[in-house]
């Protein structure tokens, strides 16, 4: 039942990847315009919502931000069954967490509904000068994946903005497919909807 | 504008005729030479005029004149008499001037002696404390002596804490002047005994906190701050603290380890030695809180359990090393890891096995929870107290300290490993559990759900309560997550295959409907991969087990929405206080929320299934009684009538068919699933009604029977079901209205502007088909109808 709250669409987003890589700002800076430097390693999961228009239509975006050491893996992994898209960040002045990237997408192919959208971000670009991996390696990487894939930086706000939006118009697309192909032909009983969206009728 | 400037336009116009009265610029508005051109008598007359006028007027102004004369007269007298009077008044002003400068050089000289003997007495006082001051060395010179030799260290410190408050720019002024030998030698004395004694007292302090003299090491700890010492009496005091944490925590730890398997807190064992070390230095910060509150002053409790946590930490990992390595915490979790992956050796541990030490884990979290709570809540009290009146930076430096004692400490790292542990086994525990409860599930005869849907939901509110005792927010939300996965996935799937497994139609009736429709069923089973192949008694049974399981279905959304609404006031409970408890609290409440969505995927699926059982079940049963209608003529005179209604030919036998097939579904039905299949059958008995009835022929008579019989059925239907059904009869009642006409035109009695409160559902083709089923109805009079 669609509740009558003041949004068309409900998504939610996941944010994945190695400790320090920059979740944390990612989203404090995409949800509240901040860059809060020397902040603490993430407690478990965070969470935090923000409403965007994207073409007329209120989306509200619950971000949920996971912490990246390993012994809260088994929290954040918790989260994954009902994330409409994941985003998976590491830094692109830190070698190592682009090589553990495989084994995120081992846990991704895991835990994850098969309709995720995963998005690769490589966070850090205003550290230009120290940049580990090139471009180029990334992408390949991405598109091997069939993954997008983004460089942001938190600090100078470069594609944070972008980032989100873009995936909110990506789920947005998803969820008007899904809803078609659902008129499409009645559902079987048993194979269900695997995601859910609170699409709501009201046009206000 | 214009009337404003027409004076001037006046004045300055060719005729020259217009002068104001008393214009200073001549005593005649006419001028003489104007005159003198006149040659016209009318001109001539008109200036004469005019000048006599004016003469009037300057003989008016004259005499006012000269009637002020007198008045002017007696004004010039008074004022001569003034006079003299003027000289007298400068007189006096002189002498009053020279009587105000003299009062001033008074006061400027008297308020400058003021300001000379203020200056004097500032100084006197200044000579006195200095004097004071240097006595207060001496004294304190010769009283530390005095007390160092007597051994009174509290003495001596106070002598040096004076000393050492004294202003130092004093004792340099002191040094300058003349007596500056005497007071260098004192300095030199005091300088030297407070080295002494906090070398002394420091060494004292370290002995009696080596033999854990308590006593001593309370003397010393009160002595240090009077040195200046905070930090150093601080931590030696915590260092002593700390042996005696220590002393205990190990005591307590060697007889857990050694303790009866048989007893009664055996199973939690390791949580209450854990508590027991927790509890101690919640003990401690109550009892040592005053002395370093008066001693040291507001603010040190900080730094105090940065030491003592310290040791916390290493007590408290000691007592989980060892609950690991006694419960086999590690191996345990491996072994579910490996049964999850489906990787390694098909070792599978017994979900009732995890039990206990599951128990243990979250009691163990929730203590230390607790007491980190404790901790946040005494510091920041303390620091408060100094933060009223500190800058904003150093108030901000307090909280950030603050955060990181709790956050980085290993307790909170350590606690948050074994939850990082129990999350996976917890998940174990309640999907193998949830699979047994399947496994195991019976159907009560009498009952209408079976076991598994209790038992499902009571494991899986244990599990998430057992989360929510281990007092993490984040642990809770995990499992929620956990739960709704296990529900909305394992546990809704158990429940679609059986509904997959379809209602059985009964073999009875099979031979009822013939073999075309047998064979019809046959193909259809074939279709969903089974033969049929059952007997009398199994197909019972299919039919309980799948109406048992639509009970089930509904029982589950209910359920959900019941955990879900328990849940909420739980945790708002537990997560109401504290700091950061809004955003636990949120946390939750998202996860929560989920379940709604859990619930309606229920919901739906008890939808699918009551229309699949309406379809396979209620439909081939009902078509043909329904096509039974056929067999009956509608084309009647008087006679069939009567007999029509002495014996009833369809309407009743249809009902007590109904009545008979649906006695089964009420039995074994919640009422609510059975109003919702009653309400599915009425739409479709309505459907096939108006498929039949379009394919008969009715009399006048026949149009009436058709009625009384949609009366009777309709009347039956209401009875047995709380849904408004006259909305789905209302297309059948109104061509029971049409049916029933006398002539065709009469049904312009009742459409259009006439149809009064009657909303159509019948559209006018509709109309004119229903009118031509009777027989007696022309076509050419239907054709001709305006509709």
């Amino acid at each position: 039942i669609a509740t009558m709250e003041d949004y068309d669409y409900l998504f939610k987003i996941v944010l994945v990847g190695n400790a320090g890589v920059g979740k944390t700002c990612l989203v404090r800076r995409f949800t509240q315009g901040l860059f809060p430097p020397g902040q603490g390693a993430t407690i478990g999961v965070d969470f935090m919502i923000k409403t965007v228009e994207i073409k007329g239509m209120k989306v509200k975006l619950q971000i949920w931000d996971t912490a990246g050491q390993e012994r809260f893996r088994s929290i954040t992994q918790s989260y994954y069954r009902s994330a409409n898209a994941l985003i998976l960040t590491y830094d692109i002045t830190c070698e190592d967490s682009f090589r553990c990237l495989p084994e995120w997408l081992r846990e991704i192919e895991q835990y994850a509904n098969n309709q995720v959208v995963t998005i690769l971000v490589g966070n850090k670009t205003d550290l230009a000068e120290r940049r580990e991996v090139p471009v180029r390696r990334a992408e390949e990487f991405a598109e091997a994946q069939s993954m997008l894939y983004l460089e942001t930086s938190a600090k100078e706000s470069d594609n944070v903005e972008k980032l989100f939006l873009d995936l909110a118009c990506e789920l947005i697309r998803e969820a008007q497919q899904n809803t078609l192909d659902n008129t499409d032909r009645a559902p079987v009983p048993g194979e269900g909807k695997p995601i859910s969206y609170l699409s709501c009728c009201s046009v206000n | 504008m214009e009337e404003a400037g027409s004076p001037a336009h006046g004045r300055g116009g060719p005729a020259g005729l217009s002068g104001t009265p008393g214009d200073p610029a001549g005593l005649s508005a006419v001028r003489t030479e104007t005159i003198e051109t006149l040659t016209e008598l009318e001109d001539l007359e008109r200036v004469y005029a005019q000048l006599c006028a004016e003469e009037a007027d300057v003989q008016r102004q004259l005499e006012t004149l000269a009637g002020q004369q007198s008045n002017i007269e007696t004004k010039m007298l008074v004022l001569q008499r003034m006079g003299p009077n003027l000289q007298l008044i400068e007189g006096d002003a002189e002498q009053l001037s020279g009587m105000i400068n003299f009062t001033c050089s008074l006061a400027e000289n008297v308020s400058s002696k003021v300001r000379q003997l203020d200056l004097t007495k500032q100084r006197l006082y200044q000579a006195i404390q200095r004097a004071d001051d240097i006595l207060d060395l001496k004294f304190c010179t010769d009283g530390v002596q005095t007390a160092m030799r007597n051994q009174d260290y509290e003495q001596a410190a106070a002598h040096i804490h004076r000393y050492l408050s004294l202003d130092q720019s004093v004792i340099e002024l002191s040094r300058q002047g003349g007596e500056s030998t005497a007071v260098d030698a004192s300095l030199a004395l005091l300088q030297e005994a407070e080295l002494n004694l906090k070398a002394l007292v420091t060494k004292r302090l370290e002995e009696a906190v080596a033999t854990s003299d308590l006593p001593q090491v309370e003397r010393f700890f009160k002595i240090l701050p009077l040195l200046g010492l905070h930090e150093q009496g601080l931590a030696q005091f915590s260092q002593y603290l700390c042996s005696q944490l220590a002393c205990k925590a190990e005591q307590n730890l060697l007889v857990a380890s050694g303790s009866d398997v048989s007893e009664r807190r055996a199973p939690v064992v390791y949580a209450d030695t854990l508590t027991l070390l927790l509890e101690g230095i919640a003990r401690i910060v109550e009892t040592h809180q005053p002395i370093v509150e008066t001693y040291y002053g507001p603010g040190h409790l900080y730094c105090l359990l940065t030491h003592l946590q310290r040791e916390c930490d290493a007590q408290a990992q000691k007592v989980v090393d060892k609950f690991i390595q006694q419960r086999d915490y590690r191996n345990k979790f491996q072994v579910v890891q490996g049964s999850i992956m489906r990787v390694g050796p098909a070792e599978k541990i017994e979900p009732r096995e995890l039990d206990p030490v599951l128990c243990e884990v979250t009691l163990m979290n929730s203590r230390a929870e607790l007491y980190l709570r404790f901790l946040r809540r005494r510091i920041a009290a303390d620091f408060e107290v100094i933060d009223a009146a500190a800058p904003e930076s150093l108030v901000s430096e307090h909280q950030q300290s603050l955060e990181r004692l709790l956050k980085d400490c290993q307790l909170s790292r350590t606690m948050q490993e074994l939850i990082g542990f129990y999350i996976p086994m917890e998940e174990y525990y309640m999907r193998e559990t949830v699979n047994k409860a399947v496994a195991m599930d019976t159907a009560e005869v009498g009952q209408l759900s079976s076991s598994m849907v209790d038992d499902v939901f009571y494991i899986v509110k244990k599990c998430i309560s057992r989360a929510l005792a281990s007092g993490s927010s984040d642990c809770v939300c995990a499992m929620i997550n956990h739960a709704i996965s296990v529900l909305e996935t394992d546990f809704r799937e158990v429940l679609v295959c059986k509904l997959r497994a379809g209602y059985p139609a009964s073999a009875l009736h099979d031979l009822q409907r013939g073999v075309s429709s047998a064979v019809s069923l046959m193909q259809s089973s074939l279709q969903h991969g089974k033969i049929q192949t059952l007997g009398i008694e199994s197909q019972e049974q299919a039919k309980s087990t799948y109406l048992v399981t639509l009970n089930n279905v509904e029982m589950c959304s209910e359920n959900i929405s019941t955990l879900k609404k328990n849940l909420e006031s739980d945790c708002a409970r537990l997560f109401s206080q504290g700091v950061g408890s809004e955003h636990a609290q949120a946390k939750i409440d998202s996860c929560l929320s989920d379940l709604v969505n859990t619930s309606s995927k229920f919901k739906d699926l008890l939808q699918e299934g009551l229309q699949d059982l309406n379809n396979t079940a209620i439909k081939p049963q009902v078509k043909p009684w329904i096509t039974n209608f056929l067999s009956v003529s509608h084309n009647i005179e008087e006679g069939e009538f009567s007999e029509y209604e002495a014996n009833d030919p369809w309407v009743q036998q249809l009902v007590v068919q109904l009545e008979q097939l649906m006695s089964e579904f009420k039995a074994s039905l919640s009422p609510l699933i059975y109003d919702t299949l009653t309400s599915l059958m009425t739409s479709l008995i309505a459907m096939e009604m108006e498929k039949t009835v379009f394919k008969c022929t009715f009399s006048r008579l026949g149009g009436l029977q058709f009625d009384k019989e949609l009366r009777s059925l309709v009347a039956y239907l209401s009875s047995v079901t709380s849904w408004t059904i006259r909305d789905k009869f209302a297309r059948l009642t109104q061509m029971a209205t049409i049916l029933n006409l006398e002539r065709v035109s009469e049904i312009l009695d009742y459409w259009g502007p006439n149809s009064g409160p009657l909303t159509w559902r019948l559209t006018p083709a509709e109309v004119r088909q229903v009118l031509a089923l009777r027989v007696d109805f022309r076509n050419e009079d239907i054709k001709r109808l305006r509709l």
